[in-house]
């Protein structure tokens, strides 16, 4: 086996996220900019420094009975009704595969556990609940995988189900990943001091934190002589790596990131001249913003200043596992309809993030795009994906 | 093929294979959870580690002490990390959701670190203590996930993104044993705290990775080591080495998928 990866086609995608419960309604939000975030109702924030977030207000209901009392879960099965509504998933169960992607798992029924002493709940804490319980609803009885690459997540989960396709371990994959919003993790950002009390503003000289979102992210692939013609494109190419630097900041040369992202291109095949668009991590803290600048700089050499980058965590907030796997349908819908959304928040330009960050959405064409992810613990995480032709 | 230089084993019987009693069940003497010791590591780097880190730690630097593989020759992008947990991540969790719960009385020292409450602190910790910087994947499940980890370093072994790769698997029980104690139907017991990690090399093909029946090691890692959830196909390839088999083909099993992976020993 090569270092280069096969392509393997994304049929469709479908999404639950805090700017619409469906693809299309999220395509277009982020192309008109709607803002995603407000305050939290749905759990007590009276005590935080910060209480605003992308949240879901209200949840659809399934078209295939009530939704899972695990939001998480409940994320992920409205996810998949979208998925499923634009694709049939047309193979033998067993040969069907899910990999998702999650950095909080179903931590809240962990909390319900302790608070009410139930064992279903303890059960569901288990992060790899939630995946379980969409394979039952999309009934997948083929390799079941959840990834927990903190925030680079959603981007593995598509990563290792292009792998299990090219292994030929199944025909078809539900890849993604998600994350609902909880006092766990608002209480955990909170004293960490990473969320802002303003608006998100990723690359903006006054950027100054993340707001956290919840959401699902679901796509379909297949191998792509397997896959109909009808389309959102392909992932070319995926990597990983460690920065082994620190547990909860990124390195300081962004080091991994670049190991990640030349990888991916590798894995691709394609040289960095090739790409036409990043979907950057862009959470809007002062670190992560200038050391992924300074990485997109050296990846992008010349071409640099004159590829379009955008960020749309302000737009939905951090939506943490289903971060990457939403960039990447963004990425594959704007190739489609030749636009890149805007910036939400990016008003002012930072010098220490010297990019062509698009502020409002545009129009241009971007074949192949570039998605780069980040997370706790060290993590990095980049794909290459190009856009149906 | 995917060859195993050496597997580091803690578990809540001692260190490596030799300390394994014949039958868990019986050795466990009713006890619902058997323990594992957290070991002692020197550094300022550690004060706030949580003890499944220092258990990561542990069984890597065992693993490469058996593999006869230096610190120096995994640091860097060419080696892979693959770590694997059903339930690691529980304690961190329950003391953060407990010690910032709102009628939780102040704690002394605050709550713990919410960076470490995450499944890729342990990882990180093993990450920067060994110098890792190449393929990192982490996944979460049962004894399957790691069939799945296995193969998942083999697949960064096959496409020259990794000469080497460490695949980890750590579980812990005692600080969740009222919530185990919940769902002791769901799962064997005894329940045996265990750290693994096994070294790996090899082109990585040919693997025969996907369903399969239940293999002989994976019955008697159960019978010799109890329930280790992720950790049990890793203590399964420790008993294949220890038996001199040249190749073995491990399964798992977890919430009612089977997998298997061949490799040779």
């Amino acid at each position: 086996m090569s270092g280069r990866t096969r392509p393997v086609a994304v049929i469709a995608a479908g999404v639950a996220t805090p700017l619409g419960l469906d693809l299309d309604s999220y395509w277009s939000a982020l192309c008109t900019g709607v803002d995603g975030i407000s305050g939290i109702e749905r759990f007590p924030v009276d005590d935080l420094r910060v209480g605003r977030g992308g949240e879901i207000k209200k949840l659809r209901a399934s078209r295939h009975g009530p939704l899972p009392r695990s939001r998480a879960s409940a994320l992920l099965t409205i996810a998949a009704d979208d998925l499923c509504a634009r694709a049939a998933l047309d193979a033998e169960p067993a040969r069907i595969a899910v990999v998702v992607g999650t950095a909080l798992g179903g931590v809240e029924e962990g909390e319900r556990a302790l608070a009410d002493g139930g064992a279903r709940a303890a059960a569901a804490s288990l992060y790899d609940a939630p995946a379980h319980a969409l394979a039952r609803r999309v009934r997948a009885r083929g390799p079941v995988l959840t990834v927990s690459t903190a925030c680079a997540s959603g981007a593995t989960a598509l990563g290792i189900g292009a792998d299990l396709l090219d292994a030929d371990a199944a025909d078809l994959v539900v890849a993604g990943g998600y994350d609902a919003l909880c006092r766990f993790v608002m209480r955990g950002f909170d004293a960490l001091r990473s969320l802002t009390r303003e608006r998100v503003r990723p690359f903006d000289r006054r950027r100054s934190g993340l707001l956290l979102g919840e959401a699902a992210g679901l796509v379909l692939l297949a191998r792509d002589a397997d896959a109909p013609r009808a389309r959102l494109g392909r992932v070319l190419g995926y990597a990983s790596s460690s920065d082994g630097s620190h547990i909860a900041a990124p390195h300081p040369e962004g080091a991994g990131l670049e190991h990640a992202v030349c990888g991916a291109l590798g894995a691709a095949g394609v040289g960095r001249d090739a790409i036409d668009f990043v979907s950057a991590h862009g959470t809007g803290t002062p670190l992560n913003d200038k050391i992924e600048s300074a990485v997109l700089r050296r990846v992008l050499g010349p071409r640099a200043g004159a590829v379009p980058v955008n960020s749309i965590k302000g737009a939905l907030g951090h939506t943490m596992g289903a971060a990457a796997t939403l960039e990447a349908i963004m990425c594959l819908l704007g190739s489609r309809d030749g636009v890149v959304p805007g910036t939400l928040g990016f008003e002012e330009p930072d010098p220490a993030c010297e990019l062509d960050v698009c502020g409002t959405t545009r129009s241009a064409r971007t074949r192949v795009s570039l998605s780069t992810s980040l997370g706790f613990g060290g993590c990095n995480a980049a794909l290459v994906l190009e856009g149906a032709p | 093929m995917t060859r195993v230089l050496g597997v580091g084993l803690l578990t809540g019987w001692g260190d490596g294979v030799a300390a394994l009693p014949d039958d868990a069940r019986r050795a466990a003497g009713g006890r619902p959870i058997v323990p594992l010791a957290t070991p002692e590591l020197s550094g300022d780097r550690f004060r706030r580690a949580t003890r499944e880190c220092l258990l990561g730690v542990a069984a890597v630097a065992a693993a490469l002490r058996e593999s006869g593989v230096d610190r120096a020759a995994v640091a860097g992008p060419q080696t892979a990390l693959v770590y694997v947990t059903a339930a690691a991540y529980g304690a961190s969790n329950k003391n953060f959701i407990l010690a910032t719960s709102r009628s939780a009385a102040r704690t002394e020292g605050g709550p713990p670190y919410f960076p470490y409450t995450a499944p890729s602190a342990l990882p990180a910790e093993v990450a920067i203590e060994f110098g890792l910087t190449g393929g990192y994947v982490i996944l979460v499940g049962g004894a399957v996930a790691t069939v799945d980890a296995l193969w998942q370093a083999s697949r960064l072994l096959a496409a020259g993104r990794a000469t080497m790769a460490l695949v980890l698997a750590v579980e812990t029980f005692a600080e969740c044993a009222d919530l185990w104690a919940r769902g002791r139907w769901t799962t064997p017991q005894p329940l045996v705290e265990a750290a693994a990690c096994a070294v790996l090399s090899g082109d990585g093909e040919d693997v025969a990775y996907g369903p399969g029946e239940v293999s002989t090691l994976e019955t008697l890692a159960a019978q010799r080591a109890g329930e280790t959830l992720a950790c049990a196909p890793l203590i399964g390839l420790a008993l294949a080495r220890a038996g001199a088999m040249p190749s073995a083909r491990v399964t798992g099993s977890w919430r009612g998928r089977r997998a298997q992976i061949a490799v040779g020993t």
